[in-house]
């Protein structure tokens, strides 16, 4: 059994007490700024399986990162497969009096595009199939460049992309909605879940252990190969 | 317990993609651009509470028509009936799934209601300049954030029905204007959350002179 360990920070004395700090560029990556509350911690090397928290909010600031690159690619090419295979089976199938009817993750979104309902259509269009493939890809690029020791080509903009868009990014929603969905239908039609759903919760799984790679690491693969 | 040091206290700004911490050029100087990854620098979201009140209020207004409206046109053998969210909610309650009725209810109702709440609870105190449960303040500010998109839910529920059942003798569901205005209220909250800069709360605190 895994358990998280929080490691105590302490918070980072000014140098000269008050006022702005003479010089910080020397000490700088020493320091960890808590994005939700501005308080300044003094940055400690974190073992396995440790995280820090901010002394003043509790928002977690720092988390000790197992993986290797080699280990990030292989679980990104799954990714990609099971994204492939996600959306090319049928999530469901339904049956009455011998017709059937099935659905991908796709032609969820592409039969709703008619008149106003192509708001919401867009919205989960982007959510559940353009942006989790668009992450995806970013990452394939930026690892298996860095896999041979090089920066991937427009590096600096991609990771930007990749971490404005991960709010938007909704496939565990698409997951719940799905099932949500099979269990509303079988009242009326029989309901048959399909290769499609399991491809889409392991996906889940594995894009969830890769969002939680804190933006610290991409950035500094970047310093460490330059 | 000691007193936190705040970066804007002593000069410091953090990088919000990258989490690069830097020295701030003096006041006058134009905002600068950050050495790793090129993000604008802000020491706050600039007038993130007008930001955030607008994106709430336009939210609320989305709201009403998207609870008032039907959602889905669902067409049988004995002829259609529009559902609006909460009478879907309570054919699944009447039906005797209760436990979807329950996810349901809390993804389309108790979720969208509570960002309201909190963003509203949090926009009035920073408001106001109030230092009361700061740290509280800012673990309710992660939670609108955390529960922030499951709201959309409802509206992949009605995409799949709709998608799926469509068998022109025995039964077609569409979907109707609601859940238009109902995914408009989940981006509005989305982005509302998103530009509430939540160190706001701790700046009125620092105010205060505690």
């Amino acid at each position: 059994m895994r358990e998280r360990i929080r490691r105590e920070l302490t918070f980072h004395t000014p140098v000269l007490g008050v006022g702005p700090e003479p010089d910080i560029s020397k000490y700088a990556s020493e320091l960890l700024v808590c994005p939700n509350c501005d308080a300044v911690h003094r940055a400690v090397v974190l073992g396995r399986h440790e995280v820090a928290a901010c002394v003043a909010c509790g928002r977690v600031v720092a988390r000790h990162h197992s993986l290797s690159v080699d280990q990030l690619l292989a679980l990104t090419v799954a990714a990609a497969l099971l994204f492939l295979i996600a959306n090319s089976y049928p999530l469901m199938t339904i049956e009455v009096g011998g017709m059937h009817t099935e659905a991908t993750v796709w032609e969820a979104a592409l039969l709703m595009l008619h008149g106003w309902a192509a708001w919401p259509a867009a919205v989960l269009a982007l959510s559940m199939f353009i942006l989790p493939l668009l992450q995806i890809a970013l990452l394939l690029w930026v690892l298996a460049f860095a896999r041979f020791g090089r920066r991937a080509p427009g590096f600096r903009g991609l990771l930007v992309v990749l971490h404005r868009s991960r709010p938007w990014s909704m496939t565990e929603v698409f997951l719940l909605g799905a099932l949500v969905a099979i269990v509303k239908l079988s009242s009326w039609v029989h309901v048959t879940p399909g290769i499609g759903i399991w491809a889409l919760a392991s996906l889940t799984i594995l894009l969830t252990i890769l969002s939680m790679v804190e933006p610290r690491f991409w950035w500094t693969l970047l310093q460490a190969q330059a | 317990m000691n007193t936190p040091v705040r970066a804007i206290e002593i000069g410091l700004v953090v990088c919000r993609t990258c989490g690069l911490v830097m020295q701030r050029m003096p006041a006058p100087s134009p905002p600068t651009s950050c050495r790793r990854c090129t993000t604008l620098l802000r020491e706050r979201l600039p007038r993130s509470a007008e930001h955030t009140l607008a994106w709430l209020s336009a939210g609320v207004i989305l709201y009403i028509p998207a609870n008032v409206l039907p959602v889905m046109y669902v067409s049988g053998v004995g002829g259609g009936e529009g559902s609006t969210i909460l009478g879907g909610v309570l054919s699944f309650w009447r039906a005797g799934s209760w436990d979807i009725a329950a996810l349901i209810f809390t993804a389309s109702v108790a979720v969208p209601t509570t960002k309201f709440l909190a963003l509203g609870l949090l926009l009035w105190t920073v408001h106001r300049g109030s230092s009361w449960a700061s740290k509280q303040r800012t673990v309710l500010y992660r939670l609108v954030e955390i529960i922030g998109y499951w709201s959309m839910l409802d509206v992949v529920v009605v995409a799949l029905t709709a998608a799926l059942l469509k068998f022109k003798a025995l039964g077609t569901a569409e979907p109707r204007l609601g859940i238009v205005f109902f995914c408009g209220v989940v981006v509005a909250t989305m982005i509302a959350a998103l530009s509430f800069d939540p160190r706001l709360i701790w700046d009125m605190g620092a105010n205060d002179g505690h």
